[in-house]
């Protein structure tokens, strides 16, 4: 019941105006950019090569990591910037508990943000009636595993680092964009690139290919998808552990308050 | 029973509490000190915010250090103002107790009780964030006591209030006291402590100075000279008549303002006692005086002899 009342409570922080500002705008842009596609694109352009494409570079590249380190990191540092974190660190529930509850509630919110601007995305590139035939279920099983990934490890960060959004925003933006295009294994060590082998986008052969695009072709993937699944059940489960012990046994008195 | 057994906590080089062994009984206990005496460092170990450097603290026989057991029947009302500017009180209350355990109508019930107790019912549905300062106060210390606790931790809970709130939350602190609940409160204002209970605990640069009955302190600090500065038209004319009344150590004109005397005394009651009779007698009008010395900075400074 406590867990409910604290995913209720997370819940309700999701639907201040000013997140509901940066969701909506997170949802609408992959298809916003789709139907101009659609409208002014090439006729070679169809429907899946859009739908690929916009998937990979927005949904997947840009809404699910920064949704899952926004909300990821705020599950914790914003109760301790704004001080309020006193309040339910000194209620009788577990820390554990109160942090996982606070995850899962978010986790909830970032989930249907995802899942709403994938299907918009479909719903434009496909229309209604192929949707079948695209790749938005597969999308929608995996986009809440990346969620899950990516947040676990923000929530990890949150509990351990001051400024955990900046270090948060580095890693899916800095480490995930780069990691994965190295040679040799460095991509195993990349969230996205075991997200992209369970729900793969082919891209169209293009005769210009930019720098990421060439180091991708010298350095061909060969993660299998038991591997990847493997490695992103473990990543969850350790940070979720690691974040879970860090919070029980770390003091989060304002400091400034201390005398 | 709250209890200190040689609890210290440093936060790196800085001290926050020194070796501090003490006990706090049921009832109403007030911790005293300026600020800087480490009377939050000492309620946060209490109520489980951070851990003793070396030394124990316990709640009950309990560590309190993020633990759920002592929460269940602790309650803490912290200094800072921050809340949960978006959530209206009645919610912010209702979101604590149902955390705290309470579910249906004993939460509505205990929601409602705690609202109304601390004058915050006509207020409840309104956001936080448009609360003033008292109204933070009152509704902060509504969610400390909703869970019905035994221990209460209350970190400065006058502050920010008016007269007539500081005297409906006092006796509402009083009454929790009464009811036999372990009351611990912080403060920097030795008169308002006094109003409200005898049993101190006396902090001053992280150690425990004294601790026991308001009196005891108060006749350790009349032990020391005690200064009383008067205003007047006729200084020379009111010193010349307060110098006849015994306990009088020295008395002093005060260059930069003429119309102001100052006076040592070794018993400041026998001398306030006589007082009036003076005045009477030299027929000085007198515009007003006050003691120097009754602020609490000055009280500490007696007690470690500065």
């Amino acid at each position: 019941m406590v867990d409910l009342i604290l995913i209720r409570a997370t819940l309700r922080e999701l639907l201040r105006p000013r997140r509901l500002a940066i969701a909506a705008v997170l949802v609408l842009l992959p298809s916003l950019l789709a139907a101009v596609w659609r409208h002014y694109g090439e006729e070679s352009l169809t429907p899946e090569l859009a739908y690929n494409a916009l998937s990979t570079m927005l949904v997947f590249g840009f809404t699910l990591p920064i949704l899952s380190v926004l909300f990821g990191t705020s599950a914790v540092s914003q109760e301790v910037e704004q001080r309020t974190i006193v309040y339910i660190l000194s209620r009788p529930v577990a820390r554990a508990r109160i942090l996982l509850a606070r995850f899962l509630g978010g986790l909830i919110g970032i989930t249907l943000t995802l899942c709403v601007a994938a299907l918009l995305l479909a719903m434009t590139t496909y229309g209604f009636s192929d949707l079948g035939s695209s790749r938005l279920s597969r999308d929608l099983l995996i986009l809440p595993v990346g969620a899950l990934a990516y947040g676990s490890l923000s929530l990890l960060l949150a509990t351990a680092v001051d400024r955990s959004l900046v270090y948060g925003l580095f890693f899916v933006f800095g480490w995930e964009s780069w990691v994965p295009m190295l040679p040799g294994k460095f991509g195993e060590f990349s969230v996205m690139a075991h997200l992209r082998v369970l729900a793969p986008h082919p891209q169209p052969e293009t005769a210009t290919m930019d720098i990421g695009s060439l180091l991708q072709a010298m350095t061909p993937q060969a993660i299998s998808a038991a591997t990847a699944k493997s490695a992103l059940l473990w990543t969850i489960l350790l940070a979720l552990a690691m974040a879970a012990v860090v919070f029980s046994v770390k003091e989060y008195a304002p400091r400034e308050d201390a005398e | 029973m709250i209890v200190l057994d040689r609890a210290s906590r440093w936060y790196g080089q800085v001290i926050g509490i020194n070796d501090i062994t003490c006990q706090v009984p049921p009832g109403l206990t007030a911790l005293l000190g300026p600020n800087g005496a480490g009377k939050s460092t000492l309620i946060k170990l209490v109520s489980g915010q951070l851990r003793p450097t070396t030394g124990t603290v316990t709640v009950d026989d309990l560590r309190p250090f993020a633990n759920p057991k002592v929460f269940k029947t602790l309650g803490y009302c912290p200094e800072g103002e921050s809340l949960y500017d978006d959530l209206s009180g009645r919610d912010f209350v209702s979101l604590m107790a149902g955390m705290a355990g309470l579910r249906g109508l004993k939460l509505r019930k205990g929601v409602d009780d705690a609202i109304e107790r601390v004058g915050m019912t006509a207020n409840a549905g309104r956001r936080i964030g448009g609360y003033s300062k008292g109204m933070r106060q009152r509704i902060k210390l509504a969610q400390a006591f909703v869970h019905d606790p035994d221990v209460l931790i209350l970190d400065e809970p006058l502050n920010g209030l008016d007269p007539q709130g500081r005297h409906e939350i006092s006796t509402l602190i009083r009454a929790l006291a009464d009811e036999g609940k372990c009351v611990l409160i912080s403060s920097h204002i030795l008169y308002e402590v006094e109003q409200l209970t005898h049993n101190i605990l006396l902090l001053y640069r992280g150690r425990l100075l004294a601790q026991g009955d308001v009196y005891h302190i108060r006749g350790l600090i009349d032990k020391h000279p005690h200064r009383i500065a008067f205003q007047t038209a006729e200084p020379r004319r009111l010193g010349a008549a307060l110098l006849e009344l015994p306990h009088v150590l020295s008395l002093q004109l005060d260059r930069r303002d003429p119309e102001r005397l100052e006076l040592e005394t070794t018993n400041p009651e026998a001398f306030y006692s006589r007082l009036p009779e003076v005045l009477r007698d030299s027929n000085v009008e007198l515009d007003g005086f006050d003691s120097p010395d009754n602020n609490l900075e000055s009280v500490f400074r007696y007690l470690v002899k500065d």
